[in-house]
């Protein structure tokens, strides 16, 4: 047996800043990873964002082999299945309305997570953590109705008046705990994925900055694309098709379905553009929750990352998340251990101090966010949305067929047959919006509720005149 | 290329649509069970075997059977243990420094 101030179990980028945080501030820090080195298990089709640059100064000088900047952000939307053809496509590069530079700056930089992985352990260990590689957790150690230590597979125990479990989805320290056996099926989504390997050069000409890309249509999709210096991955379906508790129901298989993707006409353009070769095939499970999980501490424990559940509600991104509550459980761990109090009342201020803190607030209008995800995977309504978006755009700025003007002026009668679809996108919107709360927001809500009459006053009028607005 | 020889050649099957799923996982084999099955509570309903990425779970007389060999194959991903609303499938992590590689994460 052999004493720590802090025990981390898992050596992801959760686990890894924790405790690096811990061994900083002076603490003797025990980092426990199951594999045989950081990365080794995790599959994720990695790209970190520009959130990360913002809050962790450690990161700040990172240079990785496999590191791709991502300063476009592409969304392909196909026709519905089985043509699978590019119907319409959005780019975008960051929003200049961001709050601090490095957002103004790009969006993501993808890159491989072994690497990643390996780099904030070596940090951790460059700290003063010990890391000890291939030990697996299989039960805690108890004393007073309290944690206090963990037991590996072989035997051997590990005391420390706090543990954090940074080891992942299917948290072995949260069942071990009591803290939940598992989580519901409609809480994680089952995700496949293929990497492939493709040279620098072809990456260079064909993907340049556009590290992130998504596919989307009627009734498929949310696949996505990460890209790195020299390969690309893609993974898939995107999480509203992904959730367990639909592909129980749908019984679409998910490997069946990116499998499909993959061969569809666009994606093959691609993947033969960048001459790319598959390399490995990959699963992961994430959680996926619409509302902060409040389950995340008991006494002696603290749950960081997606052992705790943290991936926002919209694209499921749980890395920065899972770094930003690893510093803070250590920076609490710190503080509990100078009071010498880590009992559950005690460690509530990291749950406390997580729901007010960006993390937290990802969640806010989460259940919104879920309901738009939804509405993107449903055939009607992402059909609809992508023919309005794909008639506006070509008769507002593309029209090489017919008098510019005239197609221009198809704008409202567009507007006016799309109102259905377009009310059921606002219906999810506003509740979210007001969910921020706030004088600001109200006066701007005021403002749409203004323009949703007007909208509403012209549909009646489109339906009048419906016949005669097309040429 | 033209826009009618770029239509013709994205009809053609490329060598990057095939994938290997099982070719392309690299797995050391646990030395001990990490995935259990309760034949008691199984109520045949095929969740595992709808969700499993890697085909391992069958339906055999209206109950579930986990492959043989699942040990070289399994992903550790953890869906079917997940997807079980009886809770007849009982996951661990495999023993440490076993199960799934992934080198390209």
């Amino acid at each position: 047996m052999k004493n720590y101030d802090l025990i981390v179990v898992g050596a992801g980028p959760g686990g890894s800043t924790a405790a690096l945080t811990a061994a900083g501030a002076g603490m003797k820090t025990l980092l426990l990873e199951r594999s045989r080195y950081p990365g080794e298990k995790n599959a994720s089709g990695f790209a970190l964002s520009s959130k990360a640059w913002r809050d962790f100064p450690f990161i700040k000088d990172m240079e990785l082999p496999s590191m791709r900047m991502g300063r476009q952000a592409v969304a392909h939307i196909l026709s519905p299945p089985p043509e699978l053809e590019e119907r319409f496509c959005i780019a975008s590069g960051p929003s200049r309305r961001m709050g601090y530079p490095e957002a103004r700056d790009f969006f993501t930089v993808g890159m491989l997570r072994r690497e990643f992985d390996q780099h904030l352990a070596d940090k951790a260990v460059e700290a003063g953590a010990e890391l000890r590689l291939t030990s697996l957790v299989n039960d805690l150690v108890w004393e007073k109705g309290r944690i206090s230590g963990v037991c590996l597979e072989g035997g051997e125990e590990y005391r420390a008046p706090v543990i954090i479990g940074a080891d992942g989805v299917m948290s072995a320290t949260a069942r071990l705990a009591g803290l939940r056996e598992k989580w519901r099926p409609d809480e994680v989504v089952s995700v496949c994925a293929v990497d492939y390997s493709a040279p620098r050069e072809r990456m260079d000409d064909v993907i340049h900055e556009a590290g992130f890309q998504a596919y989307f249509g009627p009734g498929i999709g949310g696949n996505y694309l990460i890209s790195y210096a020299d390969g690309v991955h893609l993974g898939g379906p995107g999480v509203t098709n992904s959730l367990i508790s639909r592909l129980a129901c749908t019984r679409i298989k998910p490997a069946r379905e990116l499998l499909e993707t993959l061969a569809a006409p666009p994606t093959q353009r691609l993947l033969r553009a960048v001459e790319a070769v598959p390399r490995e095939w990959q699963v992961h499970c994430l959680p996926w929750m619409d509302r902060m999980p409040t389950s995340i501490y008991t006494g002696g424990l603290m749950l960081v990352g997606d052992a705790a559940g943290l991936p926002e509600p919209l694209y499921a991104e749980g890395v920065w998340q899972a770094m930003y509550s690893g510093r803070l459980a250590a920076q609490v761990a710190r503080e509990v251990a100078e009071d010498g109090d880590a009992s559950a009342a005690s460690l509530k201020r990291y749950l406390d101090r997580l729901e007010e803190s960006p993390v937290g607030r990802e969640f806010v209008g989460g259940v919104q966010l879920r309901q738009l995800f939804e509405l993107l995977g449903d055939p009607r309504a992402c059909g609809e949305l992508t023919e309005a978006a794909v008639d506006l755009t070509v008769n507002m700025f593309m029209s090489a067929q017919e008098p510019k003007a005239e197609c221009a002026a198809r704008f409202f009668p567009i507007v006016a047959e799309n109102l259905p679809v377009l009310m059921e996108v606002a219906k999810i919107y506003l509740p979210m919006l007001l969910g921020i709360g706030g004088e600001k927001l109200r006066g701007r809500i005021a403002v749409l509720k203004g323009l949703g009459a007007m909208l509403g006053q012209m549909a009646g009028a489109g339906a009048v005149s419906g016949g005669e607005v097309e040429p | 290329m033209s826009a009618r020889n770029a239509k013709k050649r994205s009809g053609e099957a490329g060598k990057t649509g095939e994938v290997d799923r099982f070719a392309l996982t690299e797995v050391i084999p646990a030395s001990r069970d990490f995935i259990f099955l309760d034949k008691e509570r199984c109520a045949g309903c095929g969740n595992c075997v709808a969700i499993c990425p890697m085909d391992l779970w069958k339906l055999r007389e209206g109950r579930a059977v986990l492959a043989r060999d699942y040990k070289k194959k399994c992903t550790e991903c953890g869906s079917c243990f997940i997807a079980c609303e009886v809770g007849a499938i009982g996951f661990t992590y495999p023993p440490a420094g076993t199960g799934v590689v992934y080198k390209y994460a």
